[in-house]
């Protein structure tokens, strides 16, 4: 932090303003909680990872509003394009009039996550996981598969992916499955959109290869493609 | 009797303590997050009218954060081709307005 100091005119105010705008964003992601109704209680209640973990395992799935349905949705965009409302952890993948199916996700916890217009570059069926560089670096965990781990049910990216691309370029972001699926509707990964198993594999079978992707999100860290 | 005096008092204090409580939403409504932002699809109508407006392409035009004005109605920003915009939009998905920021 001490260097911000030491820099000094036009590019210091630059370099500070980009730094205040930053801090901006990832404060108002911060200061985001999931919340569910309890209909016994009548009351919105916080959904951190913790409730999250006791209601699938006494439930066996995740709350109502985070599981596949068709809800309508208006918009210009054409049938396949997949929207992505991060702030409330949705995915809709635009069917014909004006209706969406709608899925539950997680998505990339304070300062993890972004915005933008990006496409699906390619896909994959069980995925072999690759943690990029800077993961492998912060996170021992991650050390260990730094040259790739197998696709399977422990995988981190489930049983389908789709890569996230910008132009021809991997954005490293892509939507996936997990093993976690109680992680559903909460802020937990590093950007990647995460998604219980079956849902990205309907998810998977609809999707074509250069289908559009809006990612919306309110206080996002970091933006692609715009 | 007593039964009459009970069902009375039953039809007088339902009313006041459901108007007590939060009533429940729909089962699909069920979760929300405490930041409240417009629903996807206004938000991206916002994007539309803005592209329209601004004669930039679709693909270049991003909603980046929304509120609720009052009812049934919210603001949304947006960054098209790196301008900022506002754009007003009801409930029904009517654009109120769009204007440059």
């Amino acid at each position: 932090m001490a260097e911000i100091w030491r820099l000094r005119g036009r590019r210091g105010w630059a370099a500070a303003l980009f730094i205040a705008v930053g801090l901006g964003a990832a404060l108002a992601q911060a200061g985001s909680t999931t919340q569910i109704f309890d209909p016994k209680t009548h009351k919105w209640i916080n959904y951190d990872r913790k409730k999250a973990r006791q209601y699938y395992a006494a439930h066996g799935q995740v709350p109502d509003a985070f599981r596949r349905q068709i809800v309508p949705f208006r918009t210009a965009e054409k049938p396949g394009t997949i929207i992505i409302d991060g702030n409330q952890h949705f995915l809709y993948l635009v069917l014909p009039g004006l209706k969406a199916v709608r899925y539950g996700i997680g998505v990339g916890r304070e300062g993890f996550g972004w915005a933008g217009i990006v496409r699906v570059g390619r896909t994959a069926e069980w995925p072999t996981w690759t943690p990029p560089a800077e993961m492998v670096a912060r996170d021992p965990n991650a050390a260990k598969y730094a040259n790739g781990m197998p696709g399977g049910p422990d995988n981190p990216l489930g049983a389908r992916a789709l890569y996230l691309y910008q132009g021809d370029q991997d954005t490293i972001y892509r939507i996936h499955g997990t093993p976690e699926p109680w992680t559903i509707g909460l802020d937990v990964s590093s950007g990647c959109i995460r998604m219980n198993n079956d849902d990205i594999v309907d998810l998977h079978s609809q999707v074509q290869v250069g289908a559009k992707v809006v990612v919306l999100m309110q206080g996002a860290a970091l933006y692609k493609g715009v | 009797m007593r039964t009459v005096y009970l069902a009375g008092a039953v039809l007088i204090v339902a009313p006041v303590l459901a108007a007590c409580s939060t009533p429940a939403p729909d089962p699909q409504d069920m979760a929300r997050t405490t930041t409240q932002t417009a629903p996807a699809d206004l938000q991206l109508t916002c994007a539309s009218a803005v592209a329209t407006q601004a004669s930039v392409d679709a693909n270049k035009v991003l909603p980046v954060g929304s509120s609720q004005i009052d009812a049934t109605k919210y603001q949304v920003e947006l960054n098209a081709a790196g301008q900022r915009y506002n754009c007003v939009i009801d409930n029904a998905g009517v654009v109120g307005s769009v204007q440059k920021a």
